[in-house]
């Protein structure tokens, strides 16, 4: 019996903890560091040697994207967050819930719907809504409601005693301040995180004219059938996205650490004025009709008279299955990994700020990293390991190391509000520890777990980049096909294949809200 | 009358700052032991190590003159040391209903699943609470969930019966009626009793005896009623100086 794992496992210290740390991050990393290491012996010359030249170039032209896409979003997102954390007004919940789904969509979507709106709006190709003006602004269609929903959960760290403090004070304009002054920096460092997500997408630059170095990237694998050239482009990326990101991660991390525990804090409470009850909705409106409404309008135009229904059923029919399974088997392996990574973190403040710090740099890494490395794997591996480094299960593990920090913070936010008594009563008590799991903690995190792990498929269909470089022949996705097809299929093809994308994304997400609502009513 | 748990030396230590230190002390059979003191003195903590869900660093204990725990080391774990412990938060698992939460508690104990079942609605309905078995922790108010809490903790047969803060969060009535209640039960039982409290009106009800806890160690101890007719510590010179206000 005293051999057993003891029910209050993940409450005790241990090596385990660290151990378990290392091994989940040096996974994640394999792919990148077998690139670094391996492929690339005498190259930190010849990567030298890109920076003067045009991939240099493309290396600015990001940095210029990030820059503005950040600042237009933390501008936008950072107001309508703190009206939307403090206000109540009609419709409300569902204009957040509208909101969310632009997080939830491939950027080169967007993209298309905004080049398609061009004609719309009488823009030339070389317009407001091209070259860098046009990316930035389609990377804030992303980095708007980042900013948003990171202002709206740092406002669920202020108490209601602190906000009655300051309406005692100075009135509403002296709570909205007050407010802003505590959420900025979140908020800031979500715009900048927006930004360094910026870095590593391909899609808006080349659909809008403006190519950064993710595309270089891209072009030189895709097209040049450049292997060597891709990697040392894109191990110079990965140098300068990880050292932009990092300092974010630093900051972020602490601050993230404390908000996923649970606080004993009585939060704001919604209040109900005249001024926010119209300034409310319009805002959210607004932005709604902004951020999804137009780039939709865009994929509507050409469908006019001429929606090719046929071509449509038949693509989404031969890409559906292989979309489902890549964001099915991804969303799986990343709830493995996710929850391990959460429960050896505990409640360590060290151990979470660390974990949280891996976080940000894996979500901000491009993705083209893991995807080259894999490759190379796959080349020098031999033919038995084929089902692993060669196939659709290649294309979803990618996925999942990519996507699966979401599932740890939202299981790092479940276990933090599990109160450490519970497994004390279960070691006084002498149950085991997988009875206590499936009795106690599983009940619990699902449907934290679940939501995550929708996420992770959600954005494991939406990805192109991995797949595009990893998939199996004849195995695409739906997003990829859209890729694939959109720079000479008929404009009415391409919207019809977007709406369609967005019309599942969206159906997606509602059952997935639905099967995690009824599974907490249920429990 | 021989002692039921014995502990000497006990010390623990966050980083190299010590929550206590060489704390020695002794419950005999069917004693009623009161574990006083300030807030963040280190009773929850004591407690836990009796327990076993923690392990000295410094100090061992004995149960029913059997070493438990040594240093850094719990030799017996908590579910073989016969007792059972009512948590200052209660500890009831959400998901589970009463009658469950009860029925896990009794998992390890090796009877059948009918006699199990029997026994956890025998306790609930000694708790007062047998017609709330179907619900969950959520449906039942704080003082459905104390009784549940100590339904569990008493279905097990516990020798000991251990309570950290078990009433800090109640209103005066309800912890008077619970109170009241707990002693009925706790003699009904025969049980030998632990109870961390801050409050020394707690200790006065349930217990005989006490303990004080202050500034790392221990202050005094012996019969609750001497304690209090010459007070050393912080926690009972506080108490006894209170006016009477009726």
């Amino acid at each position: 019996m005293n051999a057993m794992i003891r029910s209050d496992i993940l409450e005790q210290p241990g090596k385990w903890r660290i151990i378990g740390i290392t091994t989940g991050f040096l996974i994640v990393a394999t792919p990148a560091l077998v690139l670094m290491f391996v492929t690339t012996g005498a190259v930190p010359g010849r990567i030298g040697s890109l920076i003067g030249g045009a991939f240099g170039w493309a290396i600015l032209r990001s940095l210029a994207v990030a820059s503005l896409a950040a600042v237009f979003s933390l501008a936008v997102g950072l107001p309508a967050g703190i009206v939307a954390a403090l206000y109540d007004f009609s419709a409300r919940r569902l204009l957040l819930g509208l909101l969310a789904l632009p997080l939830l969509l491939p950027s080169f979507i967007q993209a298309i719907g905004l080049s398609l709106l061009r004609p719309v709006l009488g823009l030339s190709a070389d317009g407001f809504l091209s070259g860098l003006s046009g990316v930035a602004l389609s990377f804030a269609l992303f980095g708007i409601p980042l900013v948003l929903f990171i202002t709206l959960a740092s406002v669920r760290g202020i108490s209601r005693s602190q906000v009655d403090a300051a309406r005692l004070a100075g009135g509403e304009w002296h709570v909205v301040g007050c407010v802003a002054r505590s959420v900025f920096s979140a908020a800031a460092l979500a715009g900048a995180l927006a930004g360094v997500l910026t870095l590593s997408d391909p899609g808006p630059g080349q659909i809008l004219g403006y190519n950064g170095a993710a595309a270089e990237i891209l072009v030189s694998f895709a097209s040049q059938y450049d292997f060597a050239l891709a990697t040392r482009q894109c191990l110079l990326l990965a140098g300068v996205v990880f050292v932009l990101s990092l300092p974010v991660a630093l900051r972020l991390a602490p601050r993230l650490a404390t908000g996923l525990l649970a606080r004993d804090v009585t939060p704001v409470p919604l209040t109900r004025n005249r001024a926010a009850s119209h300034a409310g909705p319009a805002l959210l409106l607004g932005l709604l009709v902004f951020i999804l409404v137009l780039p939709l309008a865009g994929f509507v135009r050409p469908l006019f008279g001429n929606f090719p229904v046929g071509r449509v059923a038949q693509e989404v029919a031969r890409t559906l299955g292989d979309t489902l399974a890549y964001g099915t088997m991804a969303g799986l392996l990343a709830v493995v990994l996710g929850v391990a990574l959460a429960a050896c973190a505990g409640r360590s403040a060290k151990m979470r700020i660390g974990v949280l710090c891996g976080l940000v740099l894996v979500l901000a890494a491009p993705p083209s990293l893991g995807a080259l490395g894999w490759i190379h794997l796959a080349g020098v591996s031999p033919a038995s390991l084929d089902p692993v480094l060669r196939s659709m299960f290649t294309v979803s593990l990618a996925l999942a190391l990519r996507f699966f920090p979401i599932v740890t913070l939202f299981a790092m936010r479940g276990l933090g509000t599990v109160s450490p008594s519970w497994a004390g009563a279960a070691a006084v008590h002498g149950v085991s520890f997988p009875k206590f799991v499936q009795k106690v903690l599983a009940p619990w995190l699902a449907p934290a777990v679940l939501m995550a792990a929708l996420l992770v498929v959600l954005l494991a269909t939406a990805d192109v980049s991995s797949v595009l470089l990893l998939h199996p022949p004849g195995r695409g996705s739906l997003p990829l096909a859209i890729f694939t097809v959109m720079a000479n299929a008929p404009e009415s093809l391409v919207g019809a294949l977007c709406l369609a994308y967005v019309g599942g994304a969206a159906g997606l997400l509602g059952l997935g809200w639905w099967l995690v609502n009824t599974f907490k009513t249920k429990s | 009358m021989t002692a039921l748990l014995e502990a000497q030396d006990l010390g623990r230590f966050f980083g190299n700052q010590p929550v206590f230190q060489s704390v020695t002390l002794a419950i005999q059979t069917g004693q009623h032991l009161a574990l006083l003191g300030s807030s963040g003195g280190g009773k929850s903590t004591l407690l836990r190590l009796l327990a076993g869900l923690d392990a000295p660093e410094q100090g061992r204990i004995w149960i029913d003159g059997k070493l438990v725990s040594e240093p850094r080391r719990v030799l017996v774990p908590p579910h073989q040391r016969g007792l059972a412990m009512v948590f200052q938060d209660l500890a009831l698992w959400p998901a589970l209903t009463a009658l469950e939460n009860v029925l896990l508690g009794l998992g390890q104990d090796g009877s059948a699943r009918r006699e199990r079942i029997e026994r956890a609605k025998d306790a609930l309905e000694k708790c007062r609470v047998g017609s709330l078995a179907s619900r969950k922790p959520a449906a039942l108010s704080i003082g459905q969930q104390q009784r549940v809490a100590l339904a569990r903790a008493l279905a097990v047969r516990p020798k000991l019966l251990l309570l950290d803060e078990a009433f800090a969060s109640l209103d005066l009535p309800l912890k008077q009626e619970l109170m009241g209640e707990l002693e009925q039960l706790v003699g009904q039982f025969g049980l030998t009793l632990l109870l961390v409290t801050h409050d020394p009106f707690e200790a006065c009800v349930l217990c005989t005896h006490a303990l004080v806890l202050e500034g790392g160690g221990v202050v005094e101890q012996g019969r609750l009623s001497d304690l209090l007719a010459a007070p050393v510590s912080r926690t009972l010179q506080a108490f006894a100086r209170q006016p009477r206000l009726w």
